[in-house]
């Protein structure tokens, strides 16, 4: 096997994502974390090979290598015969697979651009970013790195980090969970922070599941449905409360969520002016997702409550979405200056590399 | 211009240029708390300290005396628990928001003029420290006040549902409705020891500096008071702490030409 040298001319990227491929051929190609170390060795050892990183996450598997082979292409197509064999796939499967190919400086823009979280679903997610700081330090301690890689990794979070930092790609919220969590976050400390979910649809669960994510100190769970709510209540490892009881617990939340099937006003203002009054004025924040809306609008006139239904969390969401549209082309800009700086690209009106993008 | 002024001018405008700064920031939606800010104010601060420093040797005594020193002093001190408090409550923007009211506060001393001192005897040191903690405490009361202000912009684009770039560079309003109670009861507590010190310097009941700074004292211990009984909201509190500090910022002017 070959030793690891400098190799940027061999550097090679080949994968998949949510773009190019749906999710359930995504699910077969996905590496497992306990298998990931072996196939950056299997990666590594494959003919021609020096170096090799392996990043599978829910959205995307890539390989990073360089090599020693004639050609960009020669080593794509040795990648992608490599994912055909490992995962067993069917001739018509192993047709149907859409890779992107990408060498050299298409390369290294394609991980700036992942660890920035602009190749991601949701543009700007910070997720990604320690996912592939988790593919790297697997590959480095399985000793499948060298100069070239290590150099491109530690370049990728410096241009992740600079993205972050220099533009607002990751602030605002996209969708209407994390616009909950946002919410929580202005009005209380999230660690300290107490939810109750009065109905227990799908949309509630999500944005309580944001909620816990990010810290929520516990969870109550009132449903018509008891069993339904004793079932969600196990999930997120919080407390069922039957539906007749969760208005005498008002005043013990923080944040309540609210989404059940009823045709009328649930949550009325003269019940959230006596919870404010048990509560001594500490601010609660109401999440009304439910069509039609289970709480009076009336009760944002009541000092320290704070209501939204699920069209001004939906705004909001679009709104963060479009923000972060807004910084693409920063953060496009950003990405470009550091390819020059790292020498993948020559400064303007000199002649470029010939990358290969198949 | 001496120096001592020349280093006050220099401060303000460090402020002035924190200030500009982070307005840009804020209105291209890029504003951050960075180290830029930090080091503007930290900057500040230095320049302020060497006036203080240098005024003092000029006048002979601690500079307390005028209301332009004594607005210089109270922006100092306001800096200073800046500093202590800002990020032990995790207050970020709080500094975008200080520097207003002390470039406002040196502007004003320094349009007022830094006239010497009437020669004095032997100094009191506990004279000294009277004036010193007092002027500490309003800075204190300063500092709810834009805390108060804080929370009231706050509380402000959560209802309205205006979730924009200082919607999330505010702090969260729980913090910021904690921030002001504490900052009103470390302000109470520090003029409780200065006027605790005017017993012991047996000054005359009738002085009209000990009649307005009972007055304050009075004043923050009400609002002290419906904050820990929870008599009023979190945001009539704050607009308490804002309003409040109109008046020990007029009793200064008062007393310092009474």
């Amino acid at each position: 096997m070959p030793e690891p040298t400098d190799n940027r001319a061999g550097l090679v990227c080949v994968g998949l994502n949510y773009k190019t491929t749906p999710v359930e051929v995504r699910e077969r190609l996905a590496f497992p974390e306990a298998q990931v170390p072996q196939a950056v060795q299997q990666v590594r050892g494959l003919p021609g090979f020096v170096e090799s990183v392996v990043l599978s996450t829910c959205n995307r598997v890539e390989l990073y290598a360089t090599h020693a082979l004639p050609s960009g292409d020669h080593g794509h197509a040795a990648l992608r015969d490599y994912l055909v064999e490992h995962f067993e796939l069917q001739p018509e499967h192993a047709e149907a697979l859409v890779l992107y190919n990408l060498d050299s400086a298409e390369a290294a823009r394609h991980l700036f651009r992942v660890v920035s979280g602009l190749d991601s679903m949701v543009l700007g997610e910070t997720e990604i970013f320690g996912q592939v700081k988790a593919a790297y330090k697997t590959a480095l301690d399985t000793g499948a790195t060298g100069k070239t890689l290590n150099k491109l990794f530690q370049q990728a979070f410096t241009v992740g980090k600079k993205v972050r930092n220099e533009t607002t790609i990751q602030r605002g919220s996209t969708s209407v969970g994390s616009v909950a969590v946002d919410l929580a976050e202005k009005v209380h400390d999230l660690k300290e922070c107490r939810v109750m979910l009065v109905g227990a649809g799908e949309m509630s669960r999500t944005c309580a599941q944001s909620l816990l994510s990010r810290g929520a100190k516990s969870i109550i769970v009132s449903n018509r449905s008891y069993d339904k709510a004793v079932e969600l209540a196990t999930e997120m490892k919080g407390t069922a409360m039957k539906f007749d009881e969760w208005e005498h617990s008002l005043h013990e939340v923080d944040v309540i969520i609210s989404s059940t099937s009823a045709p009328h006003f649930v949550i009325k203002p003269e019940q959230i002016e006596q919870t404010m009054r048990k509560r001594r004025w500490e601010p609660l924040l109401l999440i009304d997702i439910a069509v039609p809306r289970d709480v009076d609008p009336a009760v944002n006139e009541i000092e320290g409550v704070y209501l939204y239904d699920i069209d001004a969390l939906q705004t909001i969401a679009d709104e963060g979405r479009r923000e972060r549209e807004r910084q693409l082309a920063a953060c496009e800009r950003i990405i470009e200056e550091q390819l020059e700086k790292f020498g993948f690209l020559k400064p303007p009106g000199q002649p470029q590399h010939g990358f290969i993008v198949s | 211009m001496p120096l001592s002024q020349q280093l006050l001018l220099a401060a303000t405008l460090t402020f002035v240029g924190a200030v500009v700064q982070a307005l840009l920031a804020l209105k291209s939606g890029a504003w951050k708390q960075g180290r830029a800010q930090l080091l503007l104010m930290a900057g500040g601060f230095v320049l302020q300290t060497a006036f203080i420093y240098l005024r003092g040797q000029e006048v002979g005594q601690c500079p307390m005396k005028s209301l332009p020193d004594i607005l210089v002093f109270i922006a100092w001190s306001i800096l200073l628990l800046y500093f202590l408090v800002g990020p032990a409550f995790r207050l970020s923007l709080l500094g975008v928001f200080t520097a207003p009211l002390i470039s406002i506060m040196q502007i004003m001393a320094l349009v007022g003029g830094f006239a010497p001192y009437a020669p004095k005897g032997k100094i009191n040191a506990l004279v000294e420290l009277h004036a010193a903690v007092a002027l500490i405490a309003y800075a204190a009361f300063a500092l709810a006040c834009i805390t108060g202000v804080m929370y009231l912009i706050q509380e402000r684009l959560l209802k309205r549902h205006q979730i924009g770039g200082l919607f999330y560079q505010l702090p969260p309003i729980q913090g910021l409705s904690n921030a002001i109670q504490r900052l009103v009861r470390l302000g109470l507590l520090l003029l409780s020891i200065a006027l605790g010190t005017s017993f012991a310097l047996q000054t005359s009941v009738s002085n009209p500096k000990l009649v307005f700074s009972w007055v304050v004292w009075a004043l923050y211990a009400v609002i002290s008071i419906l904050m820990w009984k929870h008599f009023t909201s979190p945001r009539k509190t704050a607009w308490l702490a804002v309003i409040g500090f109109i008046l020990p910022f007029i009793s200064l002017w008062i007393v310092t030409h009474a």
